[in-house]
C-alpha cells in the first residue's frame, strides 16, 4: 500500500475550496442577495486557512487571514460586493494558488498589493488586525503556594462529557493533594435525576504552578460552574474540612506531583465567524474516497482482460458438451458484465466539473474585449468518462473562445442591431442512447455563408459554382489554416484552428457539427462515446475476414436479395420501404477477394448528418469488447478506429463508419474518373 | 482495548492530521466528513470521545453536537469542537449544544494529545 | 549491447549476440537485444489499407502487434508459410518510443556471435536486397549474414 502524503491531501483539498471560492465570487457578481455566497466564500477561506497552518504553509495561512478579515468585513456589514470587489477577490484567490503550487517564486509584494487594495475597496480605516501573541502559561519558579479550590459544577456536567475525576486528576498532577467530596447539594432521593450532578468538591493544593495552572485545569468548565480558589497561608491540618454529612466520594490521598501541563491549546482571539449553513454543491457526494486515476485505468485494464477471456471462455464452453461448464461459463459472464458495468461506472464524472472552469474564463476573456457575456449552463450533472472529460477541456475551450471572440458582437453592435447588449454563450451535455451530446450555442452574428465561400474557393478547396448544402460548406472551417477571421486576436489567435479542435474531437471518437443562422447566432454540437474502453459492436464478416460495426451506429439490418443485388449494381442507392438509402459494398472498399455470399446483409447506420448503408456477407452478432488500440505502424490506417480481440483469439477490425465513407465515397470518384 | 474516538470534519487534511497523531498514539480513530455521517457513525461504533468542527456542510456542527447528546450512549462521552478563534459566544453556543471543551485550530500534535488525555484521562 | 545507430550507417564495432533466422534464402541477424520472443504461426488478420509490409495483425496474448513480412520491404514477393515459419516479435524503435513488431521469417536458427572481424560494409553492387535497408553484412560459419536497419525498416 502506498503512502499517503498529507501534504498532497491538503493540496488537492486546497485545490477544491479555491473552485468554490472562485465560483462564489463569480455568482457574486450578479447575484441580488449576496449573503449566502459571501458566507460561503468565508467558510472556504476559513477552512484554507485552518489546514494551511496545520500543513506548515504559513505564508498561505498568513495571506489567507488577511483576506478572510477584509471579507468578513464584507459579511457583517453586509456591503454590497462591487466589480472590484470580486477582481481584487479573484486576484486574491490567484495568489493563494501560487502560494500553494510554488510558494518559492510567488510574488510577496504582489500579495500585499492585493491586500491593500482589498481593504481600500472593503472600506477599511486601514487599521492593521493583528493576531493576539500566544498565550503561554508562566512557570512561576517562586516556590509552593497552598490554594483551597471548592467547586460545583453545572448540574448537567456530566451529560456534557466533563469527567469530573479526571478534574480531580489534573489537580493531583499540579502539586500535593487532598481532595474531599460536598454532598451538601444532593437532594432526597424522590428529586434526584439520575443523570444530574449535585456533588461538589473540595482540594488542598501545594503547587508551585502558578495560579493560572489552577484555572486551567478548569478551562472547559469556567463558564458554567461555582469556582471559589483561597490562597492558604499555611497548610490547613491533614483531613477534610467542615462536611456534615458523610462524604459519599472519600477520595484519595494525594500522588506525586507529575507536572504535565508543559504545552496548553493556544488562545488566539481573532474576529468570529457567523455560523451559517451552506447548500451542498451539485455533484458533491457525502459519502466518497480520492482514488488516484492511475489506479482506475489498471483496474480498467484488467477488467478489459477479463471480459475478452471470459469470451474465450464462453465460447468454449458453448462448444463443448459439458453442462456443467456451460452454466458455470453463464454465471462468469453474467458476473463479468456487471463488474464491466460497474467499473466504467466509476470513471464517470459529471462533465459540471469542466464547466466551472469555463465561467472563470468568460468572465474574464469578455472584461479584456470589451464585451458583455453571460455563460448559461444545463447539464451539469451529465456524465462521461473520466478520460474523455480531461480530453474534452481544451477543445471546449478553443470553441468557447471562438464564440466570444467571432461570434458574439461588441455591446454597441449588438444594441444597434436591436439584440440585448449582454450576449450568451450556453453550454448544454445531455445523453443521448450511448452517446454524450454537448452544444455550444452564441446569440452572436452567427456563421457568414458567402465569406467561408469566398475564402474557400480562394484557397483551392473548392470548384466555384459547386453546390454544397450548408453543412458541407462548414465542414471547410475545419480545414488547416482555414480562418475567416478578419482581424488576428491576441485571444483566440491563428494557432489552434478548428481543425486541430476536430483531430481532437475525433481522437475520442467523436462528429463535430455546425449548425448557424446569419444574425442570430452558431451552435456546434458534439457527439461522443461515453466510454472510450469498451464497445457494443456488430460482428459482421466480408469474406473470410470479421469486422466490428460500432452499435451506436447501427439503425437496422435489412436483407439483400440477389435480385435487389443485380439490379443496384452499377447504382448507389438501395430502396428501403420507400427510401432511398445510399450504400457502400464494404467488399469493395475492403478490397476483399472472396466471391460474395449469395445472401448479403444491408447494415443501415447513421452517424451524425450521415445515413448509409454497409453491404456485409453476414452479420455474426453483438460483441460487446475492450477496444485496443492499432499500433504506431497503422497509424496512417484512419478506416479502423481500433481492434478487438475476439473469443477464439483472433483479431477483428473496429470500423470507423464516417472514415470508411469517405473512402468509399474517393474509390467510386476515381472509378467514374476513369 | 484501546479507546475509540470518532473524528467528524469535512476538511480531508484535518482529519488525516487528527487520524495520525491520534493512532499514533494508540488510539482508534473513527472519522466523518459531516453531521449526518458522524451520527451514523458514531451510532455503528461506540466511541470515547468525538472531535467535530463546526463549519461543515449537510449538516453542522452545532446541530451534531445536539443530535449526538440526544442518543442514549453519547449522553456522558466528551465532545470537544474544533475551533480557529476562542471567541465566546461560540464556544457558548457550542457548550449550550452540548459540548464538553474545544480544541483551537492550528494546534500541534501534542497540543490534540494533551486535550485528549485531559477530558478522557490516561 | 551495442546501441542502435540512428543516422548514418557506421560500422558496428565489436561483435554483437544476435539472433539467425531465414529469409528467401538468405540469412539475416537481429541483435538479441530487441528480441522480445519467438512465435509460432498464429491466426493473421488482414488490415485493409495499411502499407503491404506491415499488412497483418495478430494477438500477441491480449496486445494487437502488426505483423511485418521483410520480403514486402525489399519489394519481392511473399511466399507460402511453411512448418518453420516463425514469427519473431522485436521492439524497434520509432520516433524514440520502442514499437512493439512481428517479423516473418522462414526459419529461425540460434541466438549466435558475429564476430567483429567479419563485419564488413555492404557492398554496393550484387545485392539482391535494397542497401538502404542493411546496416552491414557478417559472417556466420560459412554464409554471409544480413543485419538489417531495423530503424530504416520501420521509419
Amino acid at each position: 500500500m502506498s503512502a499517503v502524503d498529507p501534504t498532497e491531501i491538503f493540496r488537492q483539498e486546497a485545490e477544491e475550496l479555491l473552485e468554490q471560492l472562485e465560483q462564489a465570487l463569480l455568482d457574486l457578481e450578479h447575484a441580488e442577495d449576496g449573503r449566502e455566497l459571501v458566507d460561503g466564500a468565508f467558510r472556504a477561506l476559513h477552512t484554507i486557512k485552518g489546514s494551511g497552518a496545520m500543513f506548515g504553509f504559513e505564508q498561505v495561512a498568513a495571506f489567507t487571514h488577511e483576506f478572510e478579515t477584509a471579507f468578513d468585513r464584507v459579511r457583517k456589514e453586509h456591503l454590497a460586493p462591487s466589480r472590484e470587489l470580486v477582481a481584487v477577490a479573484l486576484a486574491a484567490k490567484d495568489h493563494i494558488r501560487a502560494l500553494i503550487e510554488q510558494a518559492e517564486t510567488a510574488d510577496a509584494a504582489a500579495g500585499d498589493a492585493i491586500i491593500q487594495e482589498l481593504r481600500r475597496v472593503t472600506d477599511d480605516g486601514g487599521a492593521e488586525i493583528d493576531e493576539a501573541p500566544a498565550v503561554e502559561p508562566v512557570a512561576d519558579q517562586t516556590g509552593t503556594t497552598t490554594w483551597r479550590i471548592r467547586f460545583h459544577l453545572a448540574q448537567d456536567a456530566l451529560v456534557t462529557g466533563t469527567k469530573p475525576l479526571l478534574l480531580l486528576d489534573e489537580l493531583r498532577s499540579l502539586g500535593t493533594c487532598t481532595v474531599t467530596g460536598l454532598a451538601d447539594a444532593v437532594p432526597p432521593l424522590e428529586e434526584l435525576e439520575p443523570e444530574a450532578l449535585y456533588l461538589g468538591w473540595e482540594a488542598i493544593l501545594a503547587t508551585s504552578h502558578p495560579r493560572e495552572a489552577i484555572d486551567e485545569v478548569f478551562m472547559f468548565v469556567l463558564d458554567d460552574m461555582k469556582l471559589e480558589v483561597e490562597r492558604l497561608d499555611a497548610p490547613p491540618a491533614a483531613g477534610p474540612s467542615a462536611d456534615p454529612a458523610p462524604a459519599p466520594s472519600p477520595v484519595g490521598e494525594a500522588e506525586a506531583a507529575e507536572p504535565d501541563l508543559s504545552t496548553v491549546p493556544v488562545v488566539v482571539p481573532l474576529a468570529a465567524p457567523e455560523k451559517t449553513r451552506r447548500e451542498a454543491d451539485a455533484g458533491k457526494t457525502t459519502n466518497s474516497i480520492r482514488v488516484p486515476a492511475e489506479r482506475l485505468d489498471q483496474l480498467m485494464d484488467r477488467v478489459g482482460e477479463l471480459v475478452i477471456v471470459q469470451a474465450r471462455l464462453s465460447q468454449l464452453a458453448a462448444s463443448g458438451a459439458d453442462t456443467a461448464l456451460k452454466s458455470i461459463a453463464e454465471e462468469i459472464e453474467r458476473l463479468a458484465n456487471e463488474l464491466r458495468d460497474t467499473t466504467m461506472n466509476v470513471r464517470m464524472v459529471p462533465i459540471g466539473s469542466l464547466f466551472g472552469r469555463f465561467r472563470r474564463l468568460v468572465h474574464d476573456l469578455s472584461r479584456d474585449l470589451g464585451k458583455q457575456i453571460d455563460l448559461v449552463t444545463s447539464g451539469e450533472e451529465t456524465e462521461l468518462d473520466k478520460t474523455v472529460v480531461e480530453r474534452l477541456a481544451d477543445p471546449l475551450v478553443h470553441l468557447i473562445r471562438n464564440s466570444i471572440d467571432h461570434g458574439i458582437e461588441p455591446p454597441s453592435t449588438r444594441l444597434a442591431a436591436g439584440k440585448p447588449m449582454r450576449g450568451q454563450v450556453r453550454l448544454e451535455a445531455r445523453h443521448a442512447g450511448t452517446e454524450v451530446l454537448i452544444a455550444i450555442t452564441d446569440d452572436g452574428k452567427g456563421l457568414d455563408r458567402d465569406r467561408i465561400r469566398a475564402k474557400a474557393e480562394e484557397q483551392g478547396l473548392l470548384a466555384p459554382g459547386l453546390k454544397l448544402s450548408d453543412n458541407e460548406l462548414y465542414q471547410y472551417l475545419f480545414h488547416p489554416g482555414f480562418s475567416t477571421a478578419r482581424e488576428v486576436t491576441a485571444v483566440s489567435g491563428r494557432g489552434v484552428g478548428m481543425d486541430v479542435v476536430k483531430r481532437l474531437i475525433e481522437a475520442l471518437r467523436g462528429t463535430i457539427d455546425m449548425a448557424t443562422t446569419p444574425g442570430r447566432g452558431t451552435t456546434i454540437t458534439l457527439r461522443l462515446p461515453l466510454t472510450l474502453a469498451i464497445i457494443d459492436g456488430l460482428l459482421v464478416r466480408i469474406g473470410q475476414d470479421r469486422y466490428i460495426i460500432p452499435l451506436t451506429a447501427v439503425e437496422e439490418c435489412v436483407e439483400l436479395s440477389a435480385a435487389e443485388d443485380g439490379r443496384s449494381a452499377g447504382r448507389s442507392f438501395l430502396s428501403i420501404r420507400g427510401d432511398l438509402v445510399p450504400f457502400l459494398r464494404l467488399r469493395e472498399v475492403l478490397g476483399s477477394n472472396s466471391p460474395p455470399d449469395p445472401h448479403q446483409k444491408v447494415i443501415v447506420v447513421s452517424t451524425g448528418e450521415l445515413r448509409v448503408g454497409l453491404v456485409v456477407d453476414q452479420v455474426i452478432g453483438n460483441h460487446q469488447t475492450v477496444i485496443k488500440s492499432l499500433s504506431r505502424l497503422h497509424a496512417d490506417v484512419d478506416t479502423f478506429s481500433g481492434a478487438t480481440i475476439l473469443g477464439d483469439g483472433s483479431v477483428a477490425l473496429i470500423l470507423d463508419i464516417a472514415q470508411a465513407v469517405e473512402l468509399g465515397h474517393a474509390q467510386a470518384d476515381r472509378q467514374r474518373a476513369s | 482495548m484501546s479507546k475509540v474516538i470518532l473524528t467528524v470534519d469535512d476538511s480531508a487534511s484535518i482529519r488525516m492530521m487528527l487520524k495520525m497523531t491520534l493512532t499514533g498514539a494508540g488510539y482508534q480513530v473513527s472519522e466523518a466528513a459531516n453531521g449526518v455521517e458522524g451520527l451514523a457513525k458514531a451510532q455503528e461504533k461506540p466511541a470515547h470521545l468525538v472531535f467535530t468542527d463546526l463549519n461543515m456542510p449537510v449538516m453542522d456542527g452545532l446541530t451534531f453536537i445536539r443530535e449526538l447528546r440526544k442518543l442514549p450512549a453519547y449522553r456522558g462521552v466528551p465532545i470537544l469542537f474544533l475551533t480557529t478563534e476562542s471567541d465566546g459566544e461560540m464556544k457558548r453556543q457550542a457548550k449550550e449544544a452540548g459540548a464538553t471543551g474545544w480544541l483551537v485550530k492550528p494546534f500541534q500534535q501534542d497540543q490534540l494529545l494533551s486535550v485528549v488525555k485531559k477530558v478522557l484521562g490516561a | 549491447m551495442s546501441e542502435l545507430q540512428s543516422t548514418g550507417k557506421p560500422i558496428i564495432d565489436g561483435p554483437i549476440e544476435a539472433l539467425t533466422f531465414a529469409l528467401q534464402g538468405e540469412v539475416f541477424a537481429i541483435e538479441a537485444g530487441l528480441v522480445r520472443e519467438i512465435l509460432d504461426l498464429v491466426p493473421v488478420t488482414q488490415v485493409p489499407g495499411a502499407r503491404p509490409f506491415v499488412g497483418g495483425i495478430i494477438n500477441v496474448r491480449g496486445s494487437i502487434v502488426p505483423l511485418a513480412d521483410l520480403r514486402l520491404r525489399f519489394g519481392m514477393e511473399p511466399t507460402r508459410p511453411t512448418i518453420d515459419t516463425r514469427i519473431i516479435v522485436i521492439d524497434v524503435p520509432l520516433d524514440g518510443e520502442a514499437c512493439t513488431v512481428g517479423l516473418l521469417a522462414d526459419k529461425v536458427f540460434e541466438v549466435t556471435e558475429i564476430a567483429a572481424s567479419s563485419i564488413e560494409e555492404t557492398p554496393r553492387v550484387g545485392m539482391r536486397w535494397q542497401p538502404e535497408f542493411i546496416r552491414c553484412i557478417g559472417k556466420r560459419r560459412d554464409d554471409f549474414v544480413i543485419i538489417p536497419d531495423i530503424e530504416q525498416l520501420f521509419s
